[in-house]
């Protein structure tokens, strides 16, 4: 369970002001709970992620995961990239091996825990291909498998779809969906796409901008499991209502902020 | 040829090398015109040949032909002394260049990571760039003498201005996502620097030590040519004084030939340990 309670983060701007990224944001993500965050470009929901992740401090407040404080990055939680992140020179096996390297893990165990979720991704016969020879939703594959090989307790997703095409994309949602319905652990998943947090999540945290603080968190009341049959749910009354509410919100947040492009 | 032949065959074609493959592998001849190769060799022999012609018209004793030069060359190859020669050049190449690596390659990967450093040591990184080297000879030569000490110096500062910079240039363009990545997966400081930092910066660090060795070579010859008269310079500079053209021109035949050795071990190194980057259009200096 990760518990985050009054987080600040604040930080000097190209003009020499102080920006707020996060203000007073309270958050509690349940064991084994999807969660989505949703926000406009600016609120600050990469910074959450990485305040979780223990990548860089924040000013205020606190970030607690299963009774532990948050004081850097730590074995429990791994984290998936928007650019995917994956180093150039490796193979697919030694980059979903990675992480399990850093931490010491002898090669045999290694490669044997990188092949079976290189089965897991779908990706069997290009253990020895290199990043360049995949494609963007291949190598996204190997991020997500790399941050699986360590176990995590936590998976922290930074908009990992972001980057690769519509038709991939589905495929990549529908894929991440029954990993989770079988791998069971808690995810935050950022996205600017509403469609996905609600296929995805199991409630939407729904953020504001200047300063970031969370405006809304949005039950998802639709079933699980839900890879089996995604078109049948994306047709369904209550994930079409959901959306829509996401949006008049996410509207009325621009309007706020850009009255005159959204008027004119 | 059976089918099983013709599977066979098709399995042990060449592997190993990286990057998208078009369509059907070229023929043996099809590679060959495909490859460099045979038009150097086509303008070399019209080189060969146009010079043989100029020399023969209206050469005279200091413009050797292309057959005397090639025999004076195979000359000089059996003799002692071009050995002897090259031995003592090489001693200073070897040394000055392995300490341009050995304090290049370290100066440029911390240059690279700590900017802040930049500060320091950009303005000498910049006299090391536009000094006309041969002005500090003598300089050298009245602090160290004329032993190999000087030469070797000389090597190393000639060479190792390519080595720092294209190191430097190397961590600077490793992705800092990769920095970030494995820092969320727990990354020592010294993790950073073993797993994320030197393999990135590896092939811009051997593009540096092959621009590095030609600058060697060079470096070695004009020390020998100007001051120190010793050795392959020391050589030139005695044919010249008999008027010994075809010996002139074999000496300077055989440091290019040297030269070309040397960069294409260099070139051969680079392609073996970082294959992976030959097809990344971020390669800057090539």
């Amino acid at each position: 369970m990760i518990e985050i309670r009054g987080l600040g983060k604040s930080f000097v701007g190209q003009d020499g002001g102080t920006v707020e990224a996060l203000h007073d944001v309270d958050l509690d993500v349940v064991e084994n709970e999807f969660l989505t965050v949703l926000g406009p470009s600016g609120c600050g929901k990469t910074t959450l992620l990485k305040c979780i992740a223990g990548l860089i401090p924040w000013n205020e407040g606190d970030i607690v995961i299963d009774g532990t404080p948050v004081r850097g990055p730590g074995p429990d939680r791994s984290m998936v990239f928007q650019n995917f992140a994956l180093l150039p020179w490796a193979t697919v096996l030694d980059n979903v091996g990675f992480g399990l390297r850093l931490r010491g893990v002898g090669r045999a165990e290694r490669e044997e825990r990188a092949r079976s979720l290189i089965d897991v991704v779908g990706l069997s016969g290009f253990e020895t291909k290199r990043p360049h020879e995949l494609s963007g939703g291949m190598q996204q594959r190997v991020g997500i498998a790399r941050a699986l090989a360590v176990q995590p307790s936590v998976l922290l997703m930074d908009e990992p779809f972001g980057a690769v095409d519509e038709q991939t994309r589905r495929l990549l949602q529908e894929e991440l969906l029954s990993i989770w319905e079988q791998h069971r652990l808690t995810v935050v998943f950022i996205t600017h796409s509403m469609e996905e947090a609600v296929l995805l999540g199991d409630r939407v945290v729904l953020m504001s901008a200047r300063p970031g603080r969370i405006a809304e968190i949005v039950p998802v009341p639709l079933q699980r499991p839900r890879s089996n049959d995604v078109g049948a749910l994306e047709r369904s009354g209550a994930y079409v209502e959901i959306t829509a509410y996401l949006w008049d919100r996410l509207r009325e947040m621009h309007e706020e902020h850009r009255p005159s492009e959204v008027a004119g | 040829m059976t089918l099983a032949a013709a599977d066979r065959a098709a399995r042990r074609a060449p592997r190993g090398r990286s990057g998208p493959r078009t369509g059907k592998q070229p023929g043996a001849l099809g590679r060959l015109l495909g490859s460099s190769l045979p038009y150097q060799l086509v303008t070399f022999v019209a080189f060969a040949a146009a010079w043989e012609v100029y020399a023969t018209v209206w050469g005279g004793l200091l413009i050797p032909s292309f057959t005397e030069t090639v025999h004076a060359t195979i000359g000089l190859l059996v003799s002692a002394e071009l050995w002897a020669a090259m031995y003592v050049s090489n001693q200073a190449l070897a040394l000055g260049f392995a300490i341009a690596v050995l304090i290049g390659v370290p100066a440029g990967i911390v240059l690279g990571r700590f900017r802040w450093l930049e500060r320091f040591a950009d303005v000498y990184l910049n006299i090391l760039l536009v000094t006309p080297m041969a002005a500090i000879i003598p300089l050298l030569v009245m602090s160290l003498g004329f032993g190999l000490a000087s030469r070797v110096v000389l090597v190393a500062i000639f060479s190792i201005v390519m080595v720092v910079v294209n190191s430097r240039a190397g961590v600077r363009q490793v992705d800092p996502s990769l920095i970030e990545m494995a820092r969320s997966f727990g990354a020592t400081e010294r993790q950073i620097w073993t797993r994320v930092l030197l393999p990135g910066a590896m092939p811009a660090i051997m593009t540096g030590i092959r621009l590095g060795v030609g600058r060697a070579v060079t470096g070695m010859v004009i020390v020998e040519l100007l001051m120190v008269s010793a050795a392959l310079g020391g050589l030139i500079l005695e044919y010249r004084g008999l008027f010994k053209a075809a010996s002139l021109y074999g000496t300077i035949v055989i440091i290019l030939a040297e030269a070309l050795l040397l960069i294409s071990a260099a070139r051969w190194a680079e392609r073996r340990l970082t294959g992976w980057a030959q097809t990344d259009s971020a390669r800057s200096a090539r």
